[in-house]
């Protein structure tokens, strides 16, 4: 091997309540297109971040063509020719697309913008991409793959060495996914370096020659793709056979109808879906990003008022037109983005475990501290809180952030549960303990609707799957009939 | 931890702040130190007892006419009183400006709605002629609160409906209400019933020319702001709402009521202020609180209230009040340059409120290097 472009040494990095890197070390030969991957929550992208000068590290560092570098910033980072290609993309959507290309050197004369030379240097760049973009569009008005193709002219046009592209293909569609397949396989031509964050196993087998796994933070293997079977890199990635990994399947019997929506549909984001959970029942919900499962939940929860169609619970129709309206007809909801959408961090375990219900600890508004404290406590032990029920939620683990989420329902004592990703970002020992719960749950008459993008939670805990593809349900699987490979087909449309 | 299921022994798992050795139970006067050390008024508490220290050091003293013993200039019964009275009005509004910024908004009203509200029970009390003191009290005290709450709603309702940031709808409300206040008086100074005055000065037992009713509403509000933002379901959903509004939401929470519950709220204790005030100084005018509003907000934040909400305390706001007070009292008792007051208080904003965000950030790198 050559003398690496990048080297990892030692990187340990630490986020309030919780460590993302511990100790990675590897090395990233130059010109190659180097996947990292992992589970969510393994690390890859404060990785990511860290090479691109978002992010410092704690303890060790990066070496870039055996020259140490500490990058105070991205620009620090951008100068030492790495740049980063990510979804939260670091644009100024007010301006043009060339006064964004060319902001740190705008061409100027006699102090005033020279805005031909400015246009003919944004030109520049973009042609590095082949790109067909207007230079004089203001960026808020373009499509996320547009800003993508924006944001490597832009590194190209730096004269990176070194991309870092965090999971670019997570909303792009087919075609545009596409395009910046040929457009890496172009800049890899060119002898750019490239980092690959993704946890699709087809790209990285397509695009990259070597892949490093990422597991709860620390270094797995890094290896060459070549050889490498995917079955042999998720056993990596999981950190143990697929078969104990996930727990065993009660099978509850199927009790009476918590809920059924007929003809349920929200213009662009999902048509005409109509299903029942019942009790005992675990629902999966599968489909790739942007399949719609997560706006039907949203929906279902009212927080949609763009909805159409009928929804049941209990067999009596229900008016879902606020999260009071859910919750009061027993309803519980553990969204997708916990931070943003599942708890107020500022408040302490507690204090969100009993949110929605505190009312129910109350007489006259007056809260009765005693009964809150009890029930906060009773929830926390049947979720296995590992932590004080009075330490603020910013201070906790994914895994315990989950567990005070789901807490709060079961303080509501919700009957019909919608998990939307639940274990995601959460390290392995808790998700096991999740799981465990979920099944619980529904063994004990719980409702379930479960939302995953990790396949083999749901084959494990659904009862049965249904499967979403561009906003419509294309087809249900039986616990007996579900295999991942059945998942997929129906998932990419693949008949 | 338990296993799944309801556990017999939930009373004996509640969370405790601290251990403590069970053989020796503390003391109280022990645990009333513990609790004074991990308060979160510390700081601003030893703040005022320097400053207070350092004034009284420097103050000098003078002989008192009436029983011939010496008098420090500062640390005498008549200055605290004195500044309790002018920190009341601050504190009392501090407390509804805290409601606002932990939910997320702010309220630049308030100084506006205690001059409507105090021009507005002058001008009702003057047409209704002379009543007995009782009827006169609840009149005036009913006409303040009443307009008062109009003008919370009417910032309420137009940050619910309009979608605007409060920002700009009380700043044009502060403009509206006092334009009111204005066109309503002819910007004439109305003098209240003497029988009002009387309750506001009432001495309570206390020597000649010692007032201590606006000491006394001052800590009444800030008494039950704490408890209110403690102890009830509403205060724990305003903490929420500023917190993480998407969050609440999800929950289940009526956000536009809490919203709309404390613009209500910041403008009772404007009412309430105008009450004591117009009560206190005997007249109101269409100019009275000119620029409190903004007083009120560096109270609250001096206090600790995160303009980025979810975060202040009641009991802050009036201690920040406090220390405001005290500093303009500082100007005065050491006859420095009055002409410094805004460039000193100013300056001791900033100070302050970046000393509070050092601490917290701080805080969370320990807790990072603790995981």
């Amino acid at each position: 091997m050559p003398e690496p472009r990048v080297r990892f040494r030692g990187v340990t990095k630490r986020f309030p309540g919780m460590v993302a890197l511990r100790d990675v070390s590897f090395d990233v030969a130059p010109g190659s297109c180097h996947a990292i991957c992992g589970e969510n929550g393994a690390g890859k992208s404060t990785l990511g971040r860290i090479l691109a000068g978002v992010h410092r590290a704690d303890e060790g560092g990066v070496e870039i063509d055996g020259a140490v570098v500490r990058f105070a910033s991205p620009r620090d980072a951008l100068a030492a020719g790495v740049a980063m290609v990510h979804q939260e993309l670091a644009f100024c959507d007010n301006l043009t697309v060339a006064d964004n290309l060319c902001l740190g050197r705008l061409p100027r004369r006699f102090g005033i913008i020279d805005e031909r030379a400015l246009r003919q240097c944004a030109l520049d760049l973009l042609a590095t991409t082949g790109a067909q973009i207007d230079p004089s569009r203001l960026m808020g008005t373009l499509s996320v793959a547009e800003q993508q193709l924006v944001q490597i002219a832009a590194a190209v046009g730096e004269g990176a060495r070194v991309i870092i592209f965090d999971e670019p293909t997570s909303s792009l569609g087919d075609a545009e996914a596409e395009r910046l397949y040929a457009l890496m396989r172009a800049l890899r031509g060119r002898g750019v370096t490239q980092l690959y964050v993704s946890h699709r196993m087809p790209e990285i087998f397509a695009l990259c020659d070597t892949v490093t796994v990422l597991r709860d933070g620390q270094h797995v293997a890094t290896q060459p793709v070549q050889g490498l079977t995917e079955a042999a890199l998720v056993r990596q990635m999981i950190g143990r056979e697929l078969g104990d990994y996930l727990p065993t399947h009660t099978a509850a019997p199927r009790g009476d109808e918590r809920l059924r929506v007929e003809r349920f549909s929200s213009p662009g984001r999902f048509e005409d879906v109509s299903f029942a959970v019942h009790a005992g029942e675990v629902v999966g919900l599968a489909g790739l990003v942007g399949a719609g499962r997560s706006e039907i939940a949203r929906a279902l929860f009212g927080l949609d008022p763009s909805v159409t169609g009928d929804v049941f619970v209990r067999r009596t129709r229900a008016v879902l037109a606020s999260p009071r309206d859910a919750l009061r007809l027993g309803m519980g909801f553990v969204p997708e983005d916990r931070k943003k959408q599942g708890l107020v961090l500022g408040l302490c375990a507690r204090e969100n475990a009993t949110l929605p219900t505190l009312s129910r600890f109350a007489r006259g508004g007056w809260v009765n501290r005693r009964a809150e404290h009890a029930a906060a406590a009773s929830s926390f032990s049947r979720v296995a809180l590992r932590a004080g029920g009075e330490s603020a939620a910013s201070s906790l683990s994914g895994g315990n952030q989950q567990k005070v989420v789901l807490a709060k329902w079961l303080t509501a004592d919700s009957e019909l549960l919608i998990l939307d990703e639940p274990t995601r970002g959460v390290d392995v020992g808790a998700k096991a303990e999740l799981h465990a719960w979920i099944d619980q749950r529904a063994a004990a008459g719980a409702a379930i609707l479960l939302i995953s993008s990790e396949l083999p939670e749901l084959l494990a805990l659904a009862s049965r799957i249904l499967v979403l593809r561009e906003g419509r349900l294309r087809g249900e699987l039986s616990r007996t009939q579900a295999s991942q490979d059945a998942l997929l087909r129906l998932m990419a449309g693949l008949g | 931890m338990f296993p799944l299921g309801a556990d017999p022994r939930a009373d004996l798992i509640l969370p405790r702040h601290h251990v403590t050795d069970p053989t020796s139970p503390p003391t109280l006067a022990q645990r009333a130190w513990r609790a004074a050390l991990r308060s979160p008024q510390l700081g601003l508490l030893l703040v005022l007892f320097v400053l207070a220290t350092a004034l009284t050091l420097a103050a000098g003293s003078h002989v008192d006419p009436q029983s011939g013993r010496m008098i420090n200039n500062f640390l005498n019964q008549y200055t605290l009183i004195q500044m309790a009275t002018d920190a009341s009005a601050f504190a009392i509004m501090g407390v509804g400006a805290t409601l606002v910024i932990i939910a997320g908004g702010i309220d630049l009203s308030v100084g506006a709605i205690y001059a409507l509200a105090g021009v507005v029970m002058a001008m009702v009390l003057r047409a209704a002629g002379p009543l007995p003191p009782g009827l006169t009290l609840v009149l005036g005290l009913g006409t303040c609160l009443a307009v008062s709450l109009l003008a919370g709603l009417a910032n309420g309702t137009m940050v619910i409906g309009l979608g605007v940031h409060p920002f700009i709808i009380t700043l044009g409300t502060m403009w509206i209400l006092r334009g009111i206040a204005f066109v309503v008086s002819r910007a004439e100074s109305i003098l209240v019933p003497a029988s009002l005055t009387a309750v506001a000065k009432a001495p309570l037992g206390l020597g000649t020319a010692l007032y201590p009713v606006p000491l006394l509403g001052m800590l009444a509000v800030t008494a039950a702001g704490g408890i209110y933002l403690s102890r009830t379901v509403m205060g724990r959903h305003v903490f929420a709402v500023g917190g993480n509004a998407e969050a609440s939401r999800f929950s289940g929470l009526n956000v536009p009521r809490i919203t709309l519950g404390v613009f209500v709220l910041s403008g009772l204790t404007a009412g309430f202020a105008a009450f004591l005030g117009a009560a206190f100084y005997g007249s109101a005018t269409s100019s009275d609180a000119n620029g409190y509003e903004l007083y009120v907000i560096a109270s609250a934040v001096v206090g600790g209230a995160s303009l980025s909400g979810g975060k202040g305390s009641a009991i802050s706001a009036m201690l920040g009040a406090v220390l405001i007070v005290t500093m303009r009292q500082a100007i005065r008792t050491l006859h420095l340059d009055q002409n410094y007051e805004w460039i000193i208080i100013g300056t001791a904003l900033i100070i302050a409120v970046v000393l509070d965000q050092r601490g917290a950030k701080l805080l969370t790198e320990r807790l990072a290097r603790d995981a």
